[in-house]
């Protein structure tokens, strides 16, 4: 019996690992993106190319002079970025979900191990855009865009 | 008259439980090579002698010595060097119920005395023939075994390591008279087989007269008789009288 | 518990004076918590030194691990659906049901996969072990043992003890992923999720410290199933009666003290992530 539930276990964790996707972080590489608001986007949080994850975010941090959040991201090393790509913080639903999707932009030359994403979106406050509109106190530096944006996280909590 | 130092002495042990003493002052020691008995009525303290002479219990107050050197105090690791020259009889014989007989008979082997699986086993089954077990009990398990069975295998697992004191504790107790007998005729084989020390406690007349050389009755936390063995049913100590006899009334009244 | 064992003694004098009581149970309790812990060094000090018994240490490991597994598979898989159906029936209220998967695997990963196997364990493993080990002293095996050159530290507790601080937290790693599981079946049979989110949204979600402190929790777990088993087993007094008493303390106390320690350890845990 009890190898029926190990391997019931082990059945189900190899299905998991090969849907789950890129989890090799062997042989990924890493490149940088800068973003003028970080949102809720956290270490671990996917990095997609069309939906499809191509890599994860490893780290964020605080750049001391240009006051930008610095996400290094770990890509898988089959995937690719022309130089000009563009970079956005972006979300699943309103209650979070933030993670990095790049929209790949057409130059010949590809980003390089170490290199950066010029192009970046940061993040969008969802419930501040929604207080601008409601008290106009001139325009807000977040561009709306048609995905769904990434409202401040402790938004939500509050309303409850 | 001999002055040789006793093998095993107890000194002025005194043992309370709940505010009673079971043992109070005992004096008592046995010669090297000799084999004695100690009888007295049921819950007289006769377990407690043999626990605190092996160390199992703690004696309140007193000394235990084991050829003049005193044991009451020893750490646990020298105790246990002390128990590989000492053989056990338990009560209901105290087999390990998860290991095979082989395996209890050659357990002190194995895992004290590092021995291999394959030699220990060729000892064990000696052991077993020595009490008159056959070689195909070896594989079964203790709660296979009748009872008889189980304390022949406690002895041979006692004997196997060839000790140099053995103890018995109430080896013949729920035994019926033959089997009983068997075991008594062992026991006093094998002792004199070894040149051992002995120290068996029962209430079975019969069994004290078979294995011992000399017996002394325990009463009242105390030793009041001792003698060779032939004088048990000649002595006048009204104690014993009353013991031997079986009577209900007399000098001892139990608390029953 | 024991302690009723010290005042049953006084028990008529006790009625008439509840403050005496008072104090020798508090007495008693505390002087359980003391042989408990001197008990718990000397089976840690046997565990962790030499000379070790690997045939009993082997044993152990397949009775404590290998055999524990149907039962916290089952444990594991229908806590895992239901708690699926009702973080949905929540989520559903904030219009968050999509928030499910990360939710169920967080609260197995961190609380119900650790908790529920210990307790499992604790009504399997801590009671066999007290059985066992009671019935050994009342028919004076322990005894024999310590007679023959063997320190039933080494031989019986310390075995059982690294097993269950090696075990447990397997057993916890194949009862996070069953559990997980379990909501996964619910929510793509029941609740039409599809299998593929289901299933990245979760892996997304977790991160390795929800799983590393609940493996943390199982080790702790199983120490005290295990310990609490060996103890009451090791002290049992008194025959027949002594075992089954033995056996209920094992059980009442391992799961006692699993809860108390969730709690500390969940405080712990939160304030170190």
């Amino acid at each position: 019996m009890g190898v029926v539930v190990l391997a019931l276990a082990a059945g189900f964790l190899t299905y998991s690992l090969s849907v789950g996707g890129v989890h090799m972080k062997r042989g990924n590489y890493e490149i940088n993106a800068k973003f003028g608001e970080a949102g809720s986007l956290a270490p671990g949080a996917a990095v997609s190319v069309a939906g499809v994850k191509v890599g994860t975010v490893s780290q964020i941090t605080l750049e001391p002079k240009t006051f930008l959040a610095v996400a290094k991201l770990s890509i898988d090393p089959t995937v690719k970025l022309p130089s000009d790509s563009t970079a956005k913080i972006t979300s699943d639903s309103l209650l979070g979900g933030a993670h990095v999707s790049i929209a790949p932009g057409a130059a010949m030359d590809d980003i390089k191990p170490g290199g950066q994403i010029e192009n970046t979106q940061g993040a969008v406050d969802i419930f501040g855009l929604i207080g601008s509109v409601i008290r106009p106190q001139g325009g807000s530096d977040a561009a709306a865009s048609s995905d769904a944006p990434a409202p401040d996280a402790s938004q939500p909590a509050a309303s409850y | 008259m001999t002055d040789v130092t006793p093998k095993l002495a107890w000194k002025g042990v005194t043992k309370r439980f709940e505010g009673r003493a079971v043992l109070d002052g005992l004096d008592l020691s046995v010669a090297p090579g000799r084999s004695l008995v100690i009888i007295g009525g049921s819950g007289q303290g006769k377990s407690v002698t043999i626990k605190t002479a092996l160390g199992l219990m703690r004696p309140d107050a007193g000394k235990i010595e084991l050829d003049g050197k005193n044991t009451v105090t020893l750490s646990e690791g020298a105790r246990r060097k002390l128990f590989s020259r000492v053989g056990v009889l338990f009560q209901g014989a105290a087999l390990f119920d998860s290991l095979t007989v082989w395996e209890n008979v050659a357990f002190r082997l194995i895992n004290a005395d590092g021995a291999p699986r394959k030699e220990a086993r060729e000892r064990a089954i000696e052991a077993l023939e020595q009490v008159r077990l056959s070689p195909d009990v070896a594989d079964r398990f203790p709660s296979e075994l009748s009872g008889g069975m189980q304390k022949r295998a406690g002895l041979a697992r006692a004997v196997v390591a060839q000790p140099e004191i053995l103890f018995f504790d109430e080896p013949t107790t729920g035994l019926d008279p033959i089997t009983a007998a068997a075991i008594n005729e062992l026991i006093s084989h094998q002792v004199r087989r070894l040149g051992s020390t002995a120290v068996s406690i029962t209430h079975d007349l019969a069994s004290a007269q078979t294995i011992g050389d000399e017996i002394a009755m325990l009463h009242g936390g105390k030793i009041i008789w001792r003698g060779p063995a032939a004088e048990l049913r000649t002595t006048d100590n009204p104690y014993v009288r009353q013991f031997v006899e079986g009577r209900a009334e007399g000098p001892i009244s139990h608390a029953v | 518990m024991a302690a009723a064992e010290a005042t049953r003694q006084v028990a008529p004098r006790s009625l008439a004076n509840p403050v005496r009581a008072l104090g020798r149970s508090t007495l008693a309790a505390v002087r359980m918590v003391g042989s408990v812990g001197v008990f718990a060094v000397r089976g840690v000090a046997a565990a962790l030194t030499s000379p070790w018994f690997l045939g009993q240490l082997w044993r152990q490991f397949v009775a404590i691990g290998f055999f524990s597994l149907p039962v916290v598979g089952l444990t594991a898989i229908f806590t895992g659906a239901a708690l699926a159906l009702n973080i949905f029936t929540g989520g559903g209220r904030f219009n968050a049901e999509q928030v499910m998967p990360q939710i169920v695997a967080l609260g197995i990963t961190r609380e119900l996969g650790p908790v529920l196997a210990a307790l499992m364990l604790a009504g399997r493993v801590s009671a066999a072990i007290a059985a066992e080990i009671g019935a050994m002293r009342a028919t004076e095996q322990i005894d024999a043992m310590r007679t023959l050159s063997t320190d039933p530290f080494r031989y019986l507790v310390g075995p059982r003890l690294l097993a269950g601080v090696l075990m447990t937290p397997l057993l916890t790693a194949v009862a996070d992923t069953i559990g997980v599981a379990g909501g996964w079946l619910v929510a793509t049979r029941v609740l039409d999720f599809s299998s593929a989110v289901y299933i990245r949204n979760t892996i997304d979600f977790l991160q390795s410290w929800d799983i590393v402190s609940g493996l943390i929790k199982a080790a702790v777990f199983g120490f005290i199933v295990a310990l609490m088993g060996c103890y009451h087993g090791y002290n049992a007094k008194g025959g027949a009666r002594g075992v089954g008493r033995a056996t209920t303390h094992a059980v009442v106390s391992s799961a006692i003290l699993i809860f108390g320690s969730d709690y500390l350890l969940t405080t712990l845990f939160t304030h170190a992530s």
